[in-house]
């Protein structure tokens, strides 16, 4: 049985150029060269490069270049195969060393239904701004990890962490309200009012992980000051048959468990284009470990499903989706302090006085979280006109937080938020003409807020609308791109008036503009230079304008300020990307300007309140810059790799004359990989070492925090990753070790830092085991 | 034909969930409950000797319509007490954000084996019994150089406070609602209260758990 691809041989076509090096050692020779794929032009990843005489083969890498080293002088069969497209098989003599790029073209038997697929894969992102991926064997090693965690791995992302279960992704320094989240298309819409309220999505869902970093609001909608984070479904199937995969993972931190199963299925014949995707995960964990002390009540479970009904044809299609999401989170009994001084004898404690004991049990104060999405999803080709898409989405986000029981013996939770949200787009793709492609879409949303209990934020109801329009140009070496948007929001709160008790209903409205520019030139095959400018705007959200109270476990008294107005982002961008046969560079550099940056400031004022006195925090504007440099590096040499990925970041506030408070730390990730191939009955075989240096965020504003920002840190890892066979059935594994060395550390965005240290050493087992019932099966080896 | 009845699903959904949005539910607003809510701390003491030496300090913060603290009302919280006495103290700790008014310290007294109340007598010549750092800000009407230990004993508050009754946990820790003020020399100064919620912690002493009270009085020994 073959996985992954329909193995129709097909004739060969080989235009790779041969030069022959005169070698003594004729057993030292080497076949490289990179895959492309011959309709979208871009490099193909995870090709299966194989030399048949050999038994000896390779996976391309993510620019689609493989190497395959100590060959011996001699005529060879090289099998390049890859899913969804045509296997490709040439005879080699080799002589020397020996340079061979190839052109895949997708299956005959389905091309036209991948074309329409693949499309949707490249226009869904601009194509002239910074962007990072995740997918394939890195996804792999992310699998058990939340969303945040699962994209910290790439340059200019980081997180911002409530404890160890609760981790929200931070672009450049923006986070929450200014990041953008399409889960499966629809723009993620839960509660985000506090860093203690992570992203309602399963990363199972995801085959692959797109950011997108700086304002992007062009084409997914205001809000996107910081980027865009996409979370994309594996492409529907068209082959008939059946297939799936099996993820399990096992952690020694935590002694956490996840499994998750997908099956998917497509109907041939009559049924010709319908087909149909189960999933499901389920997540648990017991309390997390540091280096020294288990941290009490932070066990965890999470239990998501989706199910998604496709028909797909040449010119029409439509799609059904719905996904559940439920977690059941334990927040870490240590810090639950109330007033400053509790914080501040945290603080002088180097270890909490919870128990240090491991259990599973999830005990008060916790969170319950249930996020339902509905999509429904039509479109049409036309011939002359283009391609029109319509999308229909509606979510709820329902969220309850448990704290001690109080004094009154009541068992309901304390606070009580239910989100539900509508969202239509279309989008028309006009047909292109003289290298100009476009589109013109709108977005439309209706959201309505619930609460229930104590007072965060108070009921509303919004609406927002916008339309855009997007050409883009592209001829020879040189790409241009530009954008215009206008949105218009409308919100009415409904609240109790403080003295009357009479429900008033503050309104607001706001409109804007918001334009995107972007060139990309090729200086050479191996070359690109690009550079961006786009505008991005955000309205004050309910809890910038409304909070009024103690933010518990942040020991802060919030105050928002009703008088604020809409902030705007002015955001550049530039890129230099370098990519030859072993070195890929991509080296980007982005200056973000805020006006009106609305943030929490410290009043450096207490206020008295029963429970004791807290400091103040005001919601205020002000006037900052992030400014930055994102840069990776990968070098090959034969089998071993060498990456790096540096993330520095400045931010200033201007407003202040002093630095921005909760920037991120720069940080320089090193990793080694060496690719073994076969050892035994282990095929793929690869092992791996990374090293992490977080340096001290010294640049922080004076007076403004409780505890001083916590020293720098390195963290060690590695792992190893191999496939084999069981019978027929190809299992992957891999085994990794997190914070090798159990160093006990403190991270500057991790809010609990005043009260723990961050996690302790944790060995990974994955498992995956892809599985395929197809008839057209064949097995050509 | 297929493709047909599946738009008419679909059509029939969006309709569905079109009337979904209609509805206007956040229209209506919920009351704002605090869970926690805590207004009013009341010490009543009287003399053991003579039982019409009374005298109620009451320390109070009402909330607003939508839960919001309003300012501290500091205009009850003198204590005055005879120089050379004993008092017996009690506590009453309401929630008048509730209707009918809903009496705390019945609570605490059924959870008497998570909760403990901290008297501290400012200025002090003894160790706190309520430990001041840095930084920390003292609850009104109690002035933040108070927390500074008192130098000579004229500048010291003579009363010491000692708690009279116990939880039901095996050990029989104190818990606070009862305890008796035993008064020296005339003296002025502060008394601040404090209440440690510990679940499954307490140890009779202050540092587990986190503070469910925070309050102040001004103490006249005359």
């Amino acid at each position: 049985m073959k996985f992954f691809y329909t193995a129709s041989m097909s004739m060969l076509f080989c235009y790779g150029h041969l030069y022959a090096q005169v070698n003594t050692d004729k057993c030292s020779f080497t076949l490289s060269g990179k895959v492309y794929s011959g309709e979208t032009h871009q490099n193909l990843s995870s090709v299966s490069v194989e030399i048949k005489e050999l038994n000896k083969g390779m996976a391309t890498n993510d620019s689609g270049v493989y190497h395959l080293n100590f060959i011996c002088a001699g005529s060879y069969t090289v099998q390049y195969s890859h899913v969804g497209h045509k296997t490709f098989t040439c005879t080699l003599h080799i002589q020397g060393n020996h340079s061979q790029d190839v052109t895949m073209h997708f299956d005959t038997c389905s091309i036209h239904e991948i074309l329409i697929v693949k499309r949707r894969g490249n226009d869904s992102v601009p194509l002239i701004q910074p962007q990072e991926q995740i997918k394939g064997k890195e996804l792999d090693k992310t699998r058990g990890l939340s969303l945040g965690e699962s994209l910290k791995s790439l340059a200019g992302v980081y997180t911002i962490q409530t404890g160890p279960s609760i981790s929200k992704p931070v672009i450049h320094g923006l986070h929450s309200n200014r990041i953008l989240i399409l889960n499966n298309g629809i723009r993620q819409e839960g509660q985000q009012w506090g860093s203690e309220h992570a992203p309602e999505i399963d990363p199972f869902i995801a085959t692959n992980l797109i950011v997108v970093k700086g304002a992007a609001s062009i084409r997914y909608g205001s809000d996107a000051i910081g980027g865009v984070i996409l979370v994309e479904p594996k492409k529907m199937r068209i082959n008939p048959g059946i297939g799936g995969e099996i993820n399990l993972v096992g952690m020694s931190n935590g002694y956490a468990g996840t499994s998750s199963a997908m099956l998917d299925g497509a109907f041939g014949k009559k049924f010709s284009g319908l087909s149909w995707r189960v999933q499901g995960t389920y997540k648990r964990s017991g309390n997390s470990r540091t280096a020294y002390y288990y941290m009490d009540n932070t066990a965890s479970k999470e239990i998501n499903y989706s199910a998604t009904l496709a028909y797909t044809k040449k010119n029409y299609g439509a799609e059904l989706y719905y996904s559940s999401f439920f977690t059941q989170l334990g927040i870490f009994s240590g810090t639950h302090a109330e007033a400053v001084s509790d914080i501040l004898s945290a603080i002088k404690r180097d270890k909490p006085l919870t128990p240090d004991v491991f259990t599973y049990t999830i005990d008060r104060p916790y969170q319950l979280v249930q996020h339902n999405l509905f999509k429904a999803k039509a479109y049409y080709k036309s011939e002359k006109l283009g391609r029109f898409e319509l999308t229909f989405a509606s979510q709820q986000n329902e969220r309850s937080e448990y704290g001690y029981i109080p004094f009154t013996g009541k068992l309901n939770p304390e606070l009580y938020l239910r989100i539900q949200t509508q969202t239509l787009d279309g989008i028309w793709e006009h047909k292109s003409f003289k290298n100009i492609k476009g589109s013109i879409g709108f977005n439309g949303i209706t959201q309505g807020n619930v609460r229930k209990y104590e007072f965060l934020i108070p009921n509303f109801r919004n609406y927002g609308g916008g339309i855009l329009w997007i050409e883009k140009w592209q001829k020879n070496r040189w790409s241009i791109e530009g954008g215009i948007r206008y949105d218009y929001r409308w919100m009415r709160v409904y609240m109790l008036d403080n003295t009357t008790a009479q429900v008033i209903t503050p309104t607001y409205h706001y409109e804007n503009f918001t334009i995107a520019a972007g060139a990309e030139y090729r200086l050479t095959e191996k070359m690109s230079i690009s550079a961006n400018f786009s505008t991005a705007w955000k309205a004050p959200t309910v809890n910038e304008l409304f909070s009024k109270g103690v933010h518990q476990s942040a020991a802060s008294y919030e105050i928002g300020n009703s008088n604020l107005v809409p902030e705007h982002a002015y955001n550049f961008n530039s890129e230099i990307k370098y990519s030859n046969k072993n070195f890929v560079l991509n080296f980007g550099a982005y200056h973000n300007i805020i006006i009106n940056y609305t943030y929490l400031k410290p009043d450096l004022i207490a206020i008295h309140t029963i429970r004791g006195s807290f400091p103040a925090f005001s919601y205020t504007q002000a006037n900052v810059v992030f400014t930055g440099v994102d840069v990776k590096a990968e070098y090959t040499l034969h089998k071993i790799t060498f990456t790096t990925k540096t993330s520095y970041i400045y931010a200033y506030n201007n407003s202040i004359h002093d630095f921005l408070i909760y920037a991120p730390s720069n940080r320089i990730d090193n990793s080694i990989k060496y690719e073994i191939g076969k050892i035994g009955k282990l095929q793929k075989v690869s092992l791996g070492i990374s090293n992490l240096n977080v340096a001290k965020q010294n640049n922080v504003p004076a007076n403004s925090d409780f505890a001083l920002p916590p020293a720098g840190y390195v963290l060690l890892g590695a792992n190893i990753n191999f496939d084999f066979l069981i019978g027929k059935q190809v299992v992957s594994v891999d085994f990794s070790v997190n914070n090798m060395l159990n160093k006990s550390y403190r991270d500057y965005l991790n809010r609990f830092r005043y009260f723990t240290d961050d996690l302790g050493r944790n060995f990974v087992l994955r498992i995956k085991v892809p599985f395929e019932f197809s008839k057209h099966n064949t097995n050509n080896n | 034909m297929k493709y047909i009845s599946k738009t008419k699903l679909l059509a029939v959904v969006l309709v569905a969930f079109t009337i979904q949005a209609c509805n206007k539910e956040e229209q209506v607003v919920a009351p704002t409950i605090a869970n926690e809510a805590l207004t009013t701390v009341s010490v009543i003491v009287t003399n053991t000797l003579a039982p019409f030496d009374k005298d109620t300090a009451t320390w109070e913060q009402l909330l607003d319509a939508n839960g919001y603290p309003l300012p501290v009302d500091v205009s009850k919280v003198d204590l005055t007490l005879k120089a050379n006495a004993t008092y017996t103290a009690e506590l009453v700790l309401l929630d008048k954000s509730q209707s009918p008014v809903f009496n705390v310290s019945n609570e605490i007294k059924e959870r008497a084996n998570y909760h403990l109340f901290f008297y501290q007598s400012l200025p002090s010549m003894s160790a706190f019994v309520i430990p001041y750092t840095s930084g920390d800000v003292l609850p009104d009407p109690i002035p933040t150089n108070a927390s500074t230990t008192a130098t000579v004993s004229s500048n010291a508050l003579n009363l010491t406070v000692s708690i009279t009754d116990h939880d039901s946990n095996p050990q029989v820790y104190p818990l606070g609602l009862q305890s008796s003020f035993v008064t020296g020399a005339n003296s002025t100064g502060w008394l601040r209260l404090m209440l440690r919620h510990q679940p499954n912690s307490k140890n009779g002493t202050y540092t587990p758990g986190s503070t469910d009270l925070d309050v102040g009085f001004n103490v006249t020994i005359q």
